[in-house]
């Protein structure tokens, strides 16, 4: 089935330049409907009110961090389902279990490229 | 061992007994044999210890470098480190982060910009009428996309400002761990009366063990993006 380019993402990182970045990268990868948010307790707020269909989020914020925003999100039935990619610097192998055990679909290490973010969303909602 | 030192001590006394202004220069080279022979470690022990002339010596320069860290930190307050120079070093990374941030704003900026008169000059090229020769129409577009893998190329550079962020944190963290011993130091140097010349804030954020950001991993020693796919291959 064909990726729907009109999907909402939601993009979650503290560090505005960040965010800018990645809904860049998005868009030249023809994804423009991007919402984002400052923090997971932010983010979990604009999810719960309005979901999304992919949800991309940096690990170390504060208020909530990405972790437990992804906990969050698999423990609520209404937006369990959405597809969730972590975008870190937290390359450890701890943490990438931690993740998984927390039901990530895929993990992005910083520094990372256009062609990575589309192979990893290619992994979660298919090719596009 | 208390043989051969009363025999030294025998031929000091024998030496500061001469009268005159002479000494035999038999009696000199004794005296300086049976001296180097007891740094040398030929008398069997001291007390049991077998006496070993590099340690000792080892040992003096470690005296002397207490001797002078003590009183280097006579002349330091506690306070110069806690009030001045490392929260200086930390307000330097944090306006290098600040720098770097409003840098990086600006560049991603100029790349929005770029792409907004990229999507204009497609625009205009698809109103211009009669339509352009396909052979120019053709390498016009591959101009355009040329000039968006710049872009694209410009947005991945950028993603260094958020690294350098967590690296920075990390560096002040470590600094104001560092000031924390030095605080120890200060006390275990038996220098009470300046250490308590702290305000208890600052005695406390001294003492409080600094919970270390672990920030991006350097190279080398995090897992790179393959190690984390070989991860989730055998998770997921």
């Amino acid at each position: 089935m064909a990726v729907d380019k009109n999907m909402k993402i939601l993009v979650v990182d503290d560090f505005l330049t960040m965010r800018r970045i990645i809904i860049n990268l998005l868009r030249q990868l023809g994804f423009n409907n991007v919402v984002e948010a400052a923090d997971g307790k932010q983010a979990l707020d604009k999810v719960q009110i309005e979901p999304v269909d992919l949800i991309i989020s940096d690990w170390n914020m504060p208020n909530m961090t990405g972790i437990e925003f992804l906990k969050h999100v698999r423990a609520d039935e209404s937006i369990k389902k959405i597809p969730f990619i972590m975008v870190t610097a937290e390359g450890k192998k701890e943490n990438v279990i931690a993740a998984v055990h927390a039901g990530v679909n895929n993990y992005i290490v910083k520094p990372f490229n256009a062609a990575t973010l589309k192979e990893k969303m290619s992994k979660v909602i298919g090719d596009f | 061992m208390s043989d051969k030192k009363s025999l030294i001590e025998e031929q000091l006394d024998a030496l500061g007994d001469i009268k005159g202004d002479t000494v035999p220069a038999e009696q000199v080279r004794a005296f300086v044999g049976l001296v180097k022979e007891f740094f040398a470690g030929n008398f069997d022990n001291i007390d049991g210890m077998e006496l070993d002339p590099e340690l000792y010596g080892e040992l003096g320069e470690l005296a002397m470098f207490i001797n002078t860290a003590r009183k280097e930190l006579s002349a330091l307050t506690p306070g110069m480190l806690h009030g001045e120079q490392i929260p200086d070093a930390s307000d330097q990374l944090d306006e290098i982060v600040k720098t770097t941030e409003r840098a990086t704003h600006k560049i991603v900026d100029s790349c929005e910009q770029l792409q907004g008169v990229n999507l204009r000059v497609r625009d205009r090229l698809e109103m211009i009428d009669p339509p352009l020769d396909p052979d120019v129409s053709a390498s016009m577009e591959d101009a355009l996309l040329e000039a968006d893998t710049h872009i694209t190329n410009i947005y991945e550079a950028c993603n260094f400002q958020d690294l350098t962020g967590q690296r920075i944190q990390k560096i002040v963290t470590v600094l104001r761990e560092i000031e924390r011993q030095v605080f120890r130091m200060v006390v275990v140097f038996g220098l009470r009366d300046k250490a308590e010349a702290l305000s208890d804030e600052d005695k406390h954020s001294l003492e409080s063990g600094a919970e270390l950001l672990n920030g991006p991993a350097k190279e080398g020693e995090g897992l790179e993006q393959d190690d984390i796919d070989d991860i989730l291959a055998k998770l997921l």
